[in-house]
């Protein structure tokens, strides 16, 4: 499941890039997070319960951030599971100065298997880039909307 | 498929169903008609701790005609509605949409109220309150309140009704006679949530159109009401040129999902191609009706 | 023998108990004592396996086993091998638990028991696997790409056979052919779905030593056999009972599924009855599939259409294993040439694994791919050469002066392909006339000039039927004058009951509600290999015939005898035996039956036996082959892709028919599976081989709504292969739907140029090839 979007913040690109890196941030905006455990060095240990309205299971798994590339450039790994299922994914955040603020593109491709891809592959993409669309209007949020 | 233990109550008041409701909290369900909540429960995609069966609740299955509105009470059954000679005569929308929602034997027991509650994306019930700007009564331990449907639905499966809330009523505004309408769905087959599905409300006035709504189901997270395309129509005479910038004004505001039934760009097509076949539709019941 | 009740339209057996919910399906079974199974299943297409911790889920109250690999022993090798073929060089099958490593979704892993099966699921969660996720093989053509991961590993190959067969000189033909065209068709993935989904209950009688299996099967008699040997029983102490089953389809005759192995084995570890029942989602991923195959096909043709050479080049997909051997793509690849004369060919096919579930036989198992390959090819040579679809079927058919007609292959039994009779220019012209052939392109016209897209198709079919090794019969009239017939074949909603009744009725002298049959019960048979391969009525039929004949031929001996007449007097009707021309010197078959068990007194010598009852056994030399012609009228919606059937026309020849009723009811449910595959059924698996459409919703059978009316018409050819003259008519239903389907949908569209090369296709795909067709009306 390939996913992508773009977000625009008001921030400048090095404040952007200091709050993606920071755990606290992350801890925020990240959503149905219960838990966040720095295990190594940009490493963590998560536990998300996320899902929609009665739909929700409780993942747990490993986030990693590779390929570090400050102020612009990183990718981030995830993989975790759960009753309803397990996901993996890879994906890559790039910035880029616009004006004032900073244009965040970001994309990936996830692997959602179990029984969630099974019997709700109809909303499974929509929920999928919902999420993640909340995250980073989380950041919006926390850095001021550049638009 | 069978269910994660819970713990089942059936209450027989609304105060005694909101009160428990008030005790567990989101750790509760309500369960109504079941077509949508037990196979996600057997499926064992939904857990709640508790169930709280409103079926034994007396007095929440009726329709009623007040002057411009019908309020359908929360245990009406999909069917009964379907059925109903007020329905027929008041909201001929609701129950064209109501003939296309699943089969008879989903309609004899899932509930009009439920259907807007679980909030599918494809549901057709929740397209016809948007397309009414109809409302749902909701009571809660404090008290009651009612919510337009521009206000309800937020995101797939999710409305803005609390936990603690149950939906007591539901009221879509009645059709003004010489009023044309249309429903119509893109499904694979009978039965199942539609691809693309749209609402259509026409009047007609001098000669102009004086009032239009529009709004689609299958094409978002919540229902969609194409305003854009609204007031393109409005004011203007009806042809089949303005029929099809107003599905192209659809197509332009919709952002659909794709799935293994049908791409994202197929479920925009048929939208725009469905605008134009209801809005057709549509000015013939108001030619009729004149 | 009279024909009072062969080919008459009477209602079924075993309808009123049926549809007054009175059958009895494994989950009726209910004993004392008994507990439920649930299986964990892999959520991974592929994985390796470092351990499973069941100790949280052995803790749970009411749980009383929790099996894993590890506590299999000996029964922990792999599966049975059905079927070996020489080509097959890696004969695969799972393990009734994944020891160390999971191929598909749905794989099983641990078996737990409990008091209920909601004990046993709340339990399935509480395993611990400890997998290690690997890439997954998800198609065929990734499968055979060089570097692409392994399926097994330890073969190091994704290909587990390749197999060629050819008849004729195809490439001097296509060098010397004026034309050729070439395609490339894909067939997609489907399952079987019946109604009622697999299930297992096993009471084990410690004390008797008799093992009891209720089973959902189309094979007790082997999943007996096989049984005894994996528990070192007697067979005589096995018993297995496929009673009302709902639906099979072939998908329940595999012999073994890993549940057909485990539940008997727990119900002996425990000393409890077990109950095992399928629930939808598992069907999904645990019944095993069908359909995926891609052709690379091409065919020579002179400049009037006439068929000079095919040739194709296929991959099969197995899944992850194949314990059903190439049946599947052999059955394809002998189909394709289907009722046209094809002076060469070549199929060449390879097998392949992939992370997906297991392929065995579907209805069809094969014909549908082959016929659409084939049909396919013969519409292309049609357009390109600008003749009339129907004319080059008609100028290729075998003609019916050419039987028997050998197609110069091996057939899936590992006999000559060879075709016992058939009249396939009567079906074609039949066909033609019923869908008003000739006046299709004016109506054609007509619906352009409303601004409709209507197409009309036609395909032509030949199936393999009815082929061996054997099946057997015992017929007893006991003494209240019923007849009991009682055979090893199973059945699963065919109408064994009345078509077998109607059959042994005609032989006796009595009604088929006299009958009582009985199939699917190893204490009553012993002998039999199952229902499948469209082979039930052809095989078990003459079965029932021959032993009817010879009980009738004692009856009138003992009757001879009691009567004081000569036999060649001696009558059977109305339920007695008579004196020909002086009915009231008569006799009722259950006196009969009774004289001929006398309790003292020596028996006559030419009574032959005590009873009246005989066994008998049909070996067919070869399959009889039915054919037929489907033709329909479908009309597209080219703006959004949606279909509306105007016309579906079947005409078909089994030979000889039994019953007009029961032989519909099979075209018309074989039809709606066909329709489900060329437009409706689609499994659908993501890059990762994760099934996307394990659900109803999302894997779309279709319904009362979307199967139009079928209007059905019959050719009878007798076989000349068997007493009755009759063939199997199984599978007919299903075979060319989605060819016929393309042909009409790639009609309809033919102002856009679409293409059609694949199945099943969907309104939103059809859009996609409207747009790739590039052409505007
Ligand atoms: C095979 C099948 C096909 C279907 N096809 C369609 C279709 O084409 N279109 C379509 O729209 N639907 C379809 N449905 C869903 C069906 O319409 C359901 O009946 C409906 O969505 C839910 O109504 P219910 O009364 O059964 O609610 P339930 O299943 O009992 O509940 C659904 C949800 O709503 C909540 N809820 C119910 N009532 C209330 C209330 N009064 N107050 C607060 N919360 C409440 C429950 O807690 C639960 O979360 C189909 C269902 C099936 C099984």
């Amino acid at each position: 499941m390939k996913l992508d979007g773009t977000n625009t913040l008001a921030a400048p690109i090095e404040t952007v890039w200091t709050t993606l890196n920071d755990p606290e941030a992350l801890r925020r905006c990240t959503p149905g997070l219960q838990e966040l455990k720095e295990v190594g060095p940009d490493t963590y240990q998560a536990t998300l319960t996320i899902g929609i309205a009665a739909v929700k299971g409780t993942y747990s798994g490993t986030l990693r951030i590779t390929d570090k590339q400050p102020p612009r450039h990183y990718r981030i790994a995830l993989e975790g599971s759960g009753g309803a299922g397990f996901m993996k994914g890879e994906g890559s955040v790039d910035l880029e100065p616009q004006g004032n603020g900073t244009l965040l593109r970001w994309s990936g491709d996830v692997q959602v298997g179990g029984l969630i891809a099974g019997v709700g592959q109809r909303m499974l993409g929509g929920v999928g880039k919902m999420l993640i669309g909340q995250f980073f209007k989380c950041l919006e949020q926390r850095l001021g909307s550049g638009t | 498929m069978k269910p994660a233990a819970f713990e089942y109550f059936a209450p027989r008041t609304v105060e005694q169903a909101v009160d428990l409701l008030a005790q567990h909290g989101d750790q509760a369900k309500v369960l109504a008609g079941g077509q949508s909540l037990v196979p996600l429960m057997n499926m064992r995609l939904a857990r709640p701790a508790v169930i709280v069966d409103i079926n034994r609740v007396d007095g929440l299955e009726y329709i009623v005609a007040a002057p411009a509105v019908l309020r359908i009470g929360a245990l009406t059954r999909q069917r009964a509605a379907e059925r109903s000679r007020l329905v027929a005569e008041r909201c001929p929308l609701l129950r064209d949409a109501l003939r296309l929602v699943g089969h008879v034997q989903i309609r004899n027991r899932g509930t009009v109220a439920g259907s807007i509650a679980h909030a599918d994306p494809a549901a057709e019930l929740t397209a016809v309150l948007t397309a009414l700007d109809g409302e749902v009564v909701a009571r809660g331990p404090g008290g009651t309140r009612v919510i337009a449907a521009s206000d309800l639905f937020v995101t797939y499966l999710t409305t803005s009704l609390d936990p603690r809330e149950i939906i007591t009523e539901v009221r879509f505004p009645a059709l003004p006679p010489g009023t044309g309408w249309s429903w119509m769905e893109i499904a694979r087959r009978h039965g199942d949530f539609a691809l693309a599905g749209v609402g259509v409300v026409l009047a007609l006035g001098g000669g102009v159109i004086t009032e239009a709504r529009i709004a689609l189901t299958g094409v978002g997270p919540t229902p969609v009401r194409a305003t854009s395309a609204e007031r393109l129509l409005t004011g203007r005479a009806p042809s089949e040129g303005l029929w099809a910038d107003a599905a192209e004004a659809v197509r332009a505001a919709v952002d659909p999902d794709g799935d293994i039934h049908a791409s994202a760009e197929y479920r925009r097509h048929v939208a725009g191609v469905l605008v134009q076949r209801a809005l057709c539709e549509a000015l013939t019941r108001v030619r009729e009706a004149a | 023998m009279g024909t009072r009740y062969v080919g008459a339209r009477i209602a079924r057996n075993e309808d009123p108990a049926l549809l007054r919910g009175r059958g009895l399906f494994v989950d009726d079974v209910r004993l004392p004592g008994m507990v439920h199974a649930a299986v964990l299943r892999s959520p991974h297409a592929r994985a390796r396996i470092h351990g499973v911790d069941t100790r949280r889920a052995r803790a749970v109250p009411g749980v009383l086993a929790v099996y894993t690999h590890a506590d299999l022993g000996r029964l922990g090798a792999p599966l049975p091998k059905l079927i070996p073929h020489p080509s097959l060089i890696h004969h695969k099958t799972q393990c009734p638990l994944a020891s160390d490593a999971v191929r598909y979704v749905g794989e099983p892993v641990a078996l737990v028991v409990a008091e209920s099966r909601y004990l046993a699921e709340d339990a399935c969660d509480l395993i611990e696997v400890a997998y290690e996720p690997l890439p997954a093989v998800a198609s065929v053509e990734e499968a055979v790409r060089p570097g692409s991961p392994l399926v097994h590993e330890d073969i190091g190959t994704n290909v587990c056979a390749r197999y060629t067969q050819q008849t004729g000189d195809v490439d001097d033909a296509f060098a010397r052919a004026p034309h050729r065209f070439r395609e490339r068709f894909v067939v997609d993935r489907g399952a079987a779905c019946p109604m009622e989904t697999r299930g297992v209950v096993a009471p084990w009688d410690a004390r008797t030593g008799l093992l009891e299996v209720w089973d959902s099967t189309q094979a007790p008699i082997p999943i007996r056999n096989g049984l005894a040997a994996m528990f070192g029983l007697l067979q005589h102490n096995v018993r297995v009972v496929a009673p009302d089953v709902g639906g099979g389809f072939g998908a329940k005759i595999m012999m073994f599924y890993p549940e057909e192995v485990l539940v008997p084995w727990a119900a002996m570890r425990l000393g409890r009855p077990v109950k095992w029942i399928e629930d939808r989602r598992e069907s999904m991923v645990a019944m095993n599939q069908e359909r995926e195959q891609i052709h690379d096909a091409e065919i020579a043709a002179d400049g009037d259409g006439r068929i000079l050479g095919v040739r194709t080049v296929f991959l099969y997909d197995s899944g992850a294993y194949i314990p059903y051997g190439l049946i599947v793509p052999i059955v394809a690849s002998t189909t394709l040439p289907g009722p046209y004369r094809v002076p060469s060919y070549r199929c060449e096919f390879a097998a392949v694994f992939t992370n997906k579930t297991t392929v065995s036989p579907y209805r069809g198992a094969g014909r549908p791919h082959g016929v659409f390959v084939m049909e396919r090819l013969l519409d292309r040579v049609a357009r390109e050469l600008g003749l009339d679809r129907a004319e080059v079927r008609r100028r290729n058919l075998i003609q019916p002066d050419q039987f028997p007609y050998d197609v110069g292959l091996i057939y899936q039994d590992n006999a000559p392909l060879r075709y016992d009779s058939g009249n396939y220019p009567l079906c074609l012209e039949r066909a033609l006339d019923l869908i008003d052939y000739a006046a299709w392109p004016a109506r054609k016209q007509a619906a352009r000039s409303e601004g409709r897209y209507v197409g009309c198709g036609v395909a032509c079919y030949v199936e393999g039927t009815g082929i061996g090794p054997y099946e057997g019969c015992r017929i007893t009239v006991e003494p209240s004058g019923k007849v009991v017939v009682a055979t090893g074949v199973g059945t699963q909603g065919q109408g064994h009951m009345t078509s077998l009744a109607q059959i042994a009725a005609d032989a006796l002298g009595v009604t088929p509600r006299d009958v009582s049959v009985h199939t699917g019960d190893t204490a009553l048979f012993n002998w039999g290999t199952g229902t499948f391969a469209s082979r039930a009525a052809t095989v078990a039929g003459n079965a029932v015939a021959l032993a009817a004949q010879a009980v009738r031929e004692r009856a009138r001996r003992v009757a001879a005898t009691l009567l004081e007449a000569p036999v060649e007097e001696i009558e059977l009707a109305g339920g007695k035996a008579s004196v020909r021309g002086v009915p009231a010197r008569a006799v009722s078959l259950g006196e009969l039956a009774v004289a001929a068990n006398p309790l003292r007194f020596a028996m006559p010598a030419d009574w032959d036996g005590p009873g009246l009852e005989a066994v008998r056994y049909f070996t067919p030399p070869q399959g009889a082959f039915s054919n037929g012609v489907h033709a329909c009228i479908v009309e597209v919606d080219p703006e959004t892709g949606m279909l509306s059937f105007h016309r579906y026309v079947v005409v078909h020849d089994c030979g000889r028919v039994i019953n007009p009723t029961i032989l519909e009811g099979q075209i018309h449910g074989g039809v709606a599976q066909g329709l489900g595959g060329a437009f409706w059924e689609k499994l659908a698996y993501d890059e990762q081989a994760q099934p996307l459409s394990t659900t109803f919703m999302d894997y779309l059978l279709p319904t009362a709504a979307e199967v139009p009316a079928l209007e059905v018409a019959h050719v009878e050819t007798p076989s000349p292969l068997n007493p009755l003259g009759i063939k199997g008519a199984g599978e007919a239903g299903v075979i060319p739907v989605a060819a016929a389907v393309a042909q009409a949908i790639e009609d309809a569209l033919e102002p856009f140029g679409a293409h059609i090369a694949e199945a099943p296709l969907s309104p939103s795909r059809l859009r996609q090839l409207i747009a790739e067709g590039r052409r505007t009306p």
